[in-house]
């Protein structure tokens, strides 16, 4: 119940209920540290990216009387998010997260219902996204390997990267900048047009 | 203290928490209006959500303690609202948010609906912790949770986010 002084705005429910909500879908943007996710992120949003953080406590910590809040060990884990609108029943949200795998509590819940993932290669450290290739291998979540070149990095082919990340070869691979919106785009054309190979029907046929 | 605060504690005595049960089943809301005015600013600064009242969120008001709050939120998938989940304030604040001002932020910034992320991202403070709050001002009727006034196809929505993408 609401409290004397707080409004129930006029007619509050019904407003509610007739602005249109539309069906939210999202794109998990992974790869290592550094590698280019929020960038990518930026460069396709339609809003400046926006973050929030979740907090994780460390597995070790027990509850004891340190009465004060600094002392807890918890560790914050920033999720940069940005914003497509697709039209006006669809949004489109693309999550950047940090590859490291002691986040993997994050992505569990991240890639449920996730259209696919953007797996970000980074040509100076390609292992760092060895973490991401797994955990979407084997959650099935379909995804594309963005393979992000950076200045002064060694310059690799397709085939190269398919070969160092092991990767099959239905799983795209391309080469990306994630500072370009049309490469981006193109990322995303390319990672949305892989899931409807994969999840159509007459592929089984 | 706040009442956030008081709930946490970690394992010691502390005040029975009767608004975490079960969020009641997502009210689905229907079309048309617009959200035209839906901000397109990066943090709503939380100034612009009430003058005369407190004008800023403790951090710590809400995430005092009570460590198994957050681990529950951060591993347990499934669990609560989703991150794009749709809430929207069925009142104004009021006397109640006065000593809770996170509540009262939350009030303001989901004028309109607004996804659990953004609104996390908005008021500044940890998803976790919102979707928390939330779901206890959902049981109290602060707030409404709103699925999809056009619930779609999987496979509609790949072909309209290629269409969309194709189109940026
Ligand atoms: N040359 C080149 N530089 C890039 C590219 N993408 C990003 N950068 C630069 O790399 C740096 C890191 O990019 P971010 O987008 O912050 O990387 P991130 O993956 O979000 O990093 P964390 O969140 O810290 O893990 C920035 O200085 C970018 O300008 C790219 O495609 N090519
Ligand atoms: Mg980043």
């Amino acid at each position: 119940m609401a409290s004397a002084d707080s409004e129930t705005r006029p007619g509050a429910r019904e407003a509610a209920q007739q602005e249109p909500i539309p069906q939210a879908v999202k794109i998990i943007v992974a790869g290592g540290f550094g590698a280019g996710k929020t960038t990518l992120v930026g460069s396709v949003s339609e809003i400046a990216p926006l973050s929030t953080e979740e907090l994780m406590t460390e597995a070790s910590c027990g509850v004891d009387d340190t009465g004060g809040v600094e002392d807890k060990t918890t560790t914050t884990v920033a999720l940069d998010f940005g914003r497509i609108t697709i039209n006006p029943d669809i949004v489109l949200y693309l999550f950047g997260t940090p590859g490291q795998d002691r986040f993997w509590f994050m992505w569990d819940e991240l890639s449920a219902g996730a259209l696919g993932a953007v797996v970000l290669a980074d040509t100076r450290r390609l292992d760092t996204c060895f973490h991401a290739v797994d955990f979407f291998e084997r959650r099935g979540v379909p995804f594309v390997v963005a393979v992000n070149r950076f200045d002064g990095a060694e310059d690799y082919r397709v085939e190269e990267v398919r070969e160092a990340l092991d990767v099959s070869e239905g799983v795209p691979i391309l080469m990306a900048d994630a500072r370009v919106r049309t490469s981006c785009k193109e990322v995303l054309v390319e990672l949305i047009t892989h899931v409807l190979r994969v999840r159509s029907p007459a592929l089984s046929g | 203290m706040s009442a956030e605060g008081s709930k946490a504690g970690g394992g010691h005595g502390h005040l029975p928490h009767p608004d975490t049960g079960p969020v009641p089943v997502p009210e689905v809301a229907v079309p048309p209006a617009a959200e035209a005015e839906a901000p397109d600013t990066v943090w709503l600064g939380l100034d612009s959500a009430g003058a005369g009242r407190e004008r800023f969120l403790r951090p710590f008001a809400v995430d005092a303690g009570d460590p198994d709050a957050v681990r529950s939120h951060g591993t347990a998938r499934g669990r609560g609202i989703d991150l794009l989940g749709h809430v929207v304030a069925a009142r104004t604040p009021g006397r109640r948010e006065r000593l809770r001002p996170e509540r009262g932020a939350i009030l303001e910034h989901a004028r309109h609906a607004r996804t659990l992320v953004e609104l996390a991202a908005e008021v500044r403070l940890p998803v976790g912790q919102v979707r928390e709050i939330v779901a206890d001002m959902v049981g109290e009727g602060a707030l409404q949770l709103c699925g999809p006034s056009r619930p779609l196809a999987h496979q509609d929505i790949l072909h309209a986010v290629l269409v969309g993408l194709k189109s940026l």
